[in-house]
């Protein structure tokens, strides 16, 4: 009783104090826990805890891919989108404001236990590099390039190593819709021949390389490689600034589940997918930052008790990014757990009598253990 | 071995668990005289064991419960519960978004708490009357005759969880297909309330025969 008396009296305190910016006036007290700063590059800690707004066209053409199922549902129900501004978030980009983009990209690693909000941090800052002006390298979940797949072709550039033409090609038609502009503004620095008879000039612009790997879907997986490479090649320049954000980059490093025609098993590096992004995650190239999570959810043979950076990504995944910035994401704080209440209260989401009860709140604290993903599973039926 | 089904091996001694926190909570000058006597009697005499079903939660449904159960299969009481847990959800999913939809007028007239929905759709689904096989003179004739409470509620679960085992397509998921009878059953249509008054109508064509009834 004594904590929720302090989260309501630092609630009301920050109100207070921010009345004088313009945020949401008083007559709602509901609404305390919400902000209408909807740019990312202006949230300070006065708005730690507190839910942002994001247009529903923006989140179509930011994150075509990439939010998690339950928050896309989310969004649909409530026909709003609302982010939590939490403090990993606040750290990340207080570090990408601060960074000197002569120099090499910094490489920057989410991890928590499961449920936490690694991937929503990881969307929260796509968010802020897209409203900068970035240009966002969105890999949704590594895990789906190194499990399920239904057809592995033969690369035809380097014999030995696999293509995945399904995940590639929509891949590729997402990063389509994120990054539009751009793929006009970028040049290919030499030619590229697909096959015997097609072939991408020197100086055309990036969107005819999606274009191709779209249309020939055979050579999809080589199209995403073309792409990396021009990336990286020409982000150093300082025309535009690199973004890579990978979700589970765990999986670059582990086993896959894909096994070849002879049923002998994959290795990732055979996987031409995994290959080219794990020669974007060095830290050889400069103009921009590398922000990934660590995610035991989707991962293979991992234990689930297992989410710090040395279990998850082995010795070799470790070694490889080893200077990186670890951000740990923990379960809700009091005040967070507030306001997540608040707003399920204020969406009508949970509508059991007793869950409006101060009873009902101590009990959904208790049994979600003030972690994200169980809140939200506890107050789906509730 | 005799398994205690139908009745207790408990000692009569044995008092029942008591799982309301409201009751520990209140200061022993507000207990009357037959809660206090109560009190003394817990610390002399034993407990019994407390059934896996019995909570203490606030958010606890002694129907739901009994829904869960009857949907279970082989004991699986995890996949029971969550599959009730995914249709709560789909039903709340389906409702608030048609209330987000709606125009100003008609938001009160949307309900969207499952329970409510539940608890509705199963009285509506309730029949009033039955049927019992009555033998008279070598033949077997259908008796109206009035249902007791428990087999009304038994009933109606037994005939929706049938409804929603069989007729659906071997791709629907069980909560897609139950929140699709219960959200039927509550604005009093669909399958199941076709067999109620189906079984309502037998009843009364068979009305000359109630006299057969001797209880």
């Amino acid at each position: 009783q004594l904590e929720r008396g302090c989260a309501l009296h630092t609630a009301a305190r920050d109100c207070q104090s921010s009345l004088s910016s313009q945020d949401v006036p008083a007559e709602r007290p509901r609404a305390v826990f919400h902000t209408s700063e909807s740019d990312p590059a202006k949230h300070t800690e006065q708005h730690e805890g507190r839910l942002y707004h994001i247009p529903l066209e923006e989140v179509k053409a930011v994150f075509p891919h990439g939010l998690p199922h339950r928050f896309q549902q989310q969004i649909q129900t409530f026909n709003e989108a609302r982010v939590m501004v939490r403090r990993p978030a606040l750290e990340l980009l207080a570090y990408l404001k601060g960074s000197n983009l002569a120099h090499p990209a910094v490489r920057y690693v989410i991890y928590g236990e499961r449920g936490t909000g690694k991937t929503m941090t990881l969307c929260h800052v796509v968010h802020y590099c897209s409203r900068q002006g970035w240009l966002v390298l969105h890999i949704p979940d590594a895990h789906l390039w190194v499990k399920n797949c239904k057809e592995l072709l033969q690369s035809s550039y380097n014999k030995e190593r696999l293509d995945q033409p399904l995940q590639a090609s929509v891949w590729l038609k997402n990063f389509k819709t994120s990054n539009e502009r751009f793929l006009q503004e970028i040049k290919t620095q030499r030619k590229y021949m697909w096959g015997k008879r097609e072939s991408t000039e020197e100086g055309r612009p990036l969107g005819e390389v999606v274009e191709q790997g779209l249309a020939r879907v055979r050579s999809a997986s080589d199209a995403v490689g073309v792409v990396l490479r021009e990336l990286k090649l020409q982000s150093p320049r300082g025309s535009f600034r690199l973004l890579v954000a990978v979700d589970g980059v765990n999986a670059l490093w582990g086993r896959t589940t894909l096994r070849k025609e002879d049923k002998s098993p994959v290795s990732p590096e055979e996987l031409t997918l995994v290959h080219n992004l794990r020669k974007m995650v060095r830290n050889d190239w400069s103009g921009g930052a590398i922000v990934t999570t660590l995610s035991q959810t989707g991962s293979l043979f991992k234990p689930s008790s297992a989410y710090t950076p040395q279990e998850l990504l082995g010795r070799e995944g470790f070694d490889t990014l080893d200077p990186f910035v670890p951000i740990p994401v923990p379960n809700y704080s009091p005040r967070e757990f507030e306001s997540c209440y608040s707003y399920y209260l204020e969406r009508r989401w949970l509508q059991h009598e007793k869950a409006h009860t101060e009873d009902g709140k101590a009990e959904l604290q208790f049994l979600s253990g003030s972690n994200p993903r169980q809140l939200d599973r506890l107050a789906g039926p509730l | 071995r005799i398994m205690p089904v139908r009745w207790s091996r408990y000692n009569p001694s044995y008092l029942e668990p008591e799982v309301k926190k409201e009751l520990y909570e209140k200061p022993s000058e507000e207990l009357t005289e037959e809660e206090r006597e109560q009190m003394e009697l817990k610390a002399v005499r034993p407990i019994k064991a407390a059934p896996p079903t019995l909570s203490s939660s606030v958010f606890t449904d002694p129907m739901i419960s009994k829904f869960t159960n009857m949907m279970m299969k082989n004991g699986n009481k995890v996949l029971a519960r969550s599959l009730m847990s995914q249709t709560l959800e789909a039903i709340k999913r389906k409702q608030l978004e048609k209330y987000h939809k709606a125009p100003e007028n008609e938001k009160e007239t949307i309900e969207c708490n499952p329970y409510v929905i539940f608890h509705q759709a199963l009285k509506n689904c309730q029949p009033i009357i039955g049927l019992s096989n009555i033998t008279r003179g070598g033949k077997t004739y259908q008796v109206p005759v009035p249902l007791t409470d428990n087999r009304k509620r038994f009933l109606a679960m037994k005939w929706l969880i049938t409804e929603c085992r069989e007729n659906k397509h071997r791709r629907t998921m069980m909560p897609e297909k139950l929140c699709q009878e219960l959200l039927q059953a509550f604005n009093n249509e669909g399958p199941v309330i076709k067999k109620k008054h189906v079984l309502h109508k037998m009843a009364e064509a068979n009305r000359a025969y109630a006299h057969f009834r001797w209880w």
